[in-house]
């Protein structure tokens, strides 16, 4: 496709013109992740210093991200697991059979504010001995996660021709066969989408874990406030974290997001 | 293929659940619940030495204010906790614990070493619920170089601060800072409306509508307001000290606790040489900046562990922690601490200085001491705003004070709180 030289230089302005702004904060971190407190203070900013692993070697030295990082990886890939265990299957029910009452009460789960899930289950994970453990976490993320997949794992199912099963079922497949053997490798892109999502929210969460979680299950987001104290904010430390934090998560995006994208639009028009 | 499911699913729940392990809980254990706080830090380090006197296990964790208090009030809410002792800021949530009965009485404390008003704020009917840990008041940090350059002296009274802020307001540095942020603007004008002779409460009854106090706001947003860092509407200390830090601000009027980092070269442009620290300047009617209890600590009074816990706290906040807190800047509330002699030669002057003047004349409430504390913030703080926005002049200054000292007054009534004492 050719286009003049000047359109092509305008299309370039709009498209910095739209990205700069989004990418600004993400470069003000990433530099000041390598700045001393001084040199972050600084005014006029520095954009030309000479950089520090100083705030690296506080969170990973220091404070023990690894830890953390460790545990934010188990209850991520067990909520997200078990939410597509149970999920997909719900979602499939709901597609197939019409369920349209079980998804809004799913979705009224998500709607919910988190908060008030938290009372009730301080009391019971309390009782149970369960604080500090995986398990009271990775319960509580479900909640996060298995709605993401349920509602976007229906529609797309949705979107899957009914024929395709029902020619596997003509050769004898039982449904649950006809799910597993056709239906569940058509919807990979499907899958992934809603793997990525729910476990980048799964990731984030912030109020769960610092209710649920004590110093041996500390997940990321909370630790971040590590850097926070009474009447003092180490602001490299906090931004080093936040890379630190959400390099995994931008890097699981890029690797997925032509799935994402596709996962998303797939239930929008039936074909 | 379901019961291949269902199999699986147990499976994996009942991995999860023992995958944990028991502990042995042979030995007596306690969970400690600390902020993160240089003295927390101090006792994180020092934990090691109580468990070996003591064989005593301490299961330590430390939060962020905010999150300790979210995590506190969820976890005493459900009535159970298991926290044994905690750090807490009496002033912040002190009244909203001892009415819920979340504190355990300590009658057995020895509180002798301590002043008596930083006792007073955690006591509920004459029982002491909370040992006072570190106290700060009001100062105000200045540019010796900057003073000395425009050959003004410290200002000593408010008509000489307004002179000064005028002067020194050039070159790009702004003349004055405190902050501006509404609601947390609000422990830092209290000493301004003490000084015009105004108060918060009065006998639990909002009283910040008076000539007094309305005129100490005005002063407030007029110095703010003219001779203020830009956009300092939004600026609390977090935004106000990096200003300092980078050498913009000439005079900053904040709490005691930020000398340390005022002054660490790893932390600031300025020489430490050239930062100064002084009382509040005088006022019309008075001389009285706030001094108050930031942090305490206390013990739960859902432990089952009453023995434990007891010695932990006793160790926690002893004279001798105390003189090592001191010693890494850390004003501690022991009056036995400041006396100490090998503390009082490391320790800047201005800092001894201003601690003892406002040890006797200071008022030892920083904000309206309520149960609704956040919501009167808030509501001040408007107030505040809209000063420093039309540089003090206002003329609806009076009224919205009045509109806001009777929606205070509503929520100290509606907590049962109007009018006691």
């Amino acid at each position: 496709m050719k286009r003049p030289l000047h359109r092509k230089i305008g299309f370039v302005v709009i498209i910095l013109i739209i990205i700069i702004p989004m990418i600004f904060p993400f470069l003000w971190m990433f530099l000041s992740s390598f700045k001393t407190q001084v040199d972050i203070i600084s005014w006029p900013p520095k954009f030309i210093f000479s950089p520090t692993l100083i705030n690296f070697n506080k969170v990973f030295n220091e404070q023990n991200f690894l830890l953390y990082l460790k545990n934010s990886t188990i209850v991520g890939v067990l909520s997200v697991g078990f939410s597509l265990l149970l999920g997909l299957p719900a979602a499939y029910s709901i597609a197939r059979f019409s369920q349209k009452r079980l998804s809004v009460l799913i979705l009224v789960a998500r709607l919910m504010p988190g908060i008030s899930f938290l009372m009730p289950w301080y009391i019971v994970f309390s009782r149970l001995g369960l604080m500090d453990s995986y398990t009271a976490l990775v319960l509580s993320h479900i909640l996060i996660a298995l709605p993401v997949v349920v509602w976007i794992m229906s529609s797309y199912f949705e979107g899957v021709p009914r024929e395709m099963e029902e020619s596997a079922m003509v050769d004898g497949a039982t449904m649950q066969r006809a799910f597993v053997s056709i239906i569940l490798p058509l919807s990979v892109p499907g899958i992934v989408t809603s793997t990525t999502l729910s476990f980048i929210f799964s990731w984030n969460n912030f109020m769960f874990s610092q209710v649920l979680s004590m110093e041996k299950t500390r997940t990321l987001p909370i630790a971040v406030y590590n850097f926070m104290s009474y009447a003092e904010v180490d602001w490299g430390g906090v931004m080093a974290a936040a890379v630190a934090i959400m390099t995994p998560a931008i890097i699981l995006t890029m690797i997925f997001q032509k799935y994402v994208v596709k996962g998303l639009t797939m239930g929008a028009v039936k074909g | 293929m379901k019961k291949v499911f269902v199999v699986l699913l147990v499976v994996s729940l009942s991995f999860v659940l023992f995958a944990q392990g028991q502990t042995e809980s042979a030995q007596q254990e306690i969970r400690v619940l600390l902020a993160n706080h240089p003295y927390g830090e101090l006792l994180k380090e020092s934990i090691g030495e109580f468990e070996e006197q003591t064989g005593i296990k301490v299961n330590v964790e430390s939060l962020q204010e905010s999150q300790l208090t979210q995590k506190l009030t969820t976890e005493f809410a459900t009535g159970s906790s298991t926290v044994d002792v905690f750090m807490t800021r009496p002033l912040q949530e002190g009244l909203l614990f001892n009415k819920n009965g979340w504190y355990a009485p300590l009658d057995s404390y020895d509180f002798s070493d301590y002043p008596g008003n930083t006792v007073d704020i955690g006591r509920k009917d004459g029982t002491p619920f909370i040992v006072p840990l570190v106290t700060e008041w009001q100062v105000m940090y200045y540019r010796k170089d900057l003073f000395e350059a425009a050959g003004i002296d410290v200002p000593t009274n408010f008509e000489e601060l307004e002179a000064a802020a005028k002067a020194l307001n050039k070159d790009g540095v702004a003349g004055f800072g405190s902050r501006g942020k509404g609601a947390a603007a609000v422990t830092q004008l209290s000493s301004y409306i003490y000084n015009y002779g105004g108060r918060y409460l009065e006998d639990n009854i909002a009283v910040f509508d008076s000539p007094e106090a309305v005129e100490a706001i005005r002063y407030y947003g007029k110095l703010l307001g003219n001779y203020g860092p830009q956009g300092v509407v939004s600026m609390s200390w977090e935004n106000l000290m990096p200003v300092f830090q980078a050498g913009k601000l000439a005079m900053w009027t904040d709490a005691s606790v930020f000398y340390g980092q005022v002054v660490d070269p790893a932390k600031t442009q300025i020489p430490a040489e050239d930062v100064g620290v002084a009382q509040l300047p005088r006022g019309p009617v008075d001389d009285s900046p706030f001094i108050v209890v930031s942090w305490g600590m206390a013990m739960s009074s859902k432990t089952k562990n009453t023995e434990a816990a007891m010695k932990f706290l006793e160790w926690a906040t002893s004279k001798s922690l105390a003189i090592e807190g001191m010693k890494s800047n850390i004003t501690m509330a022991r009056n036995s601490a400041w006396a100490d002699e090998s503390v009082r030669a490391m320790m800047n002057p201005g800092l001894i200085e201003t601690q003892a003047h406002a040890a006797m004349n200071g008022y030892p409430f920083d904000r309206p001491f309520m149960s609704a504390v956040g919501q009167a913030r808030d509501l001040i703080g408007e107030i505040v705003i809209e000063s420093i926005n039309t540089k003090g002049m206002s003329p609806k200054l009076q009224s919205l004070a009045t509109e806001k000292a009777k929606a205070v007054n509503d929520l100290l009534k509606a907590d049962g709180e109007y009018g006691m004492k």
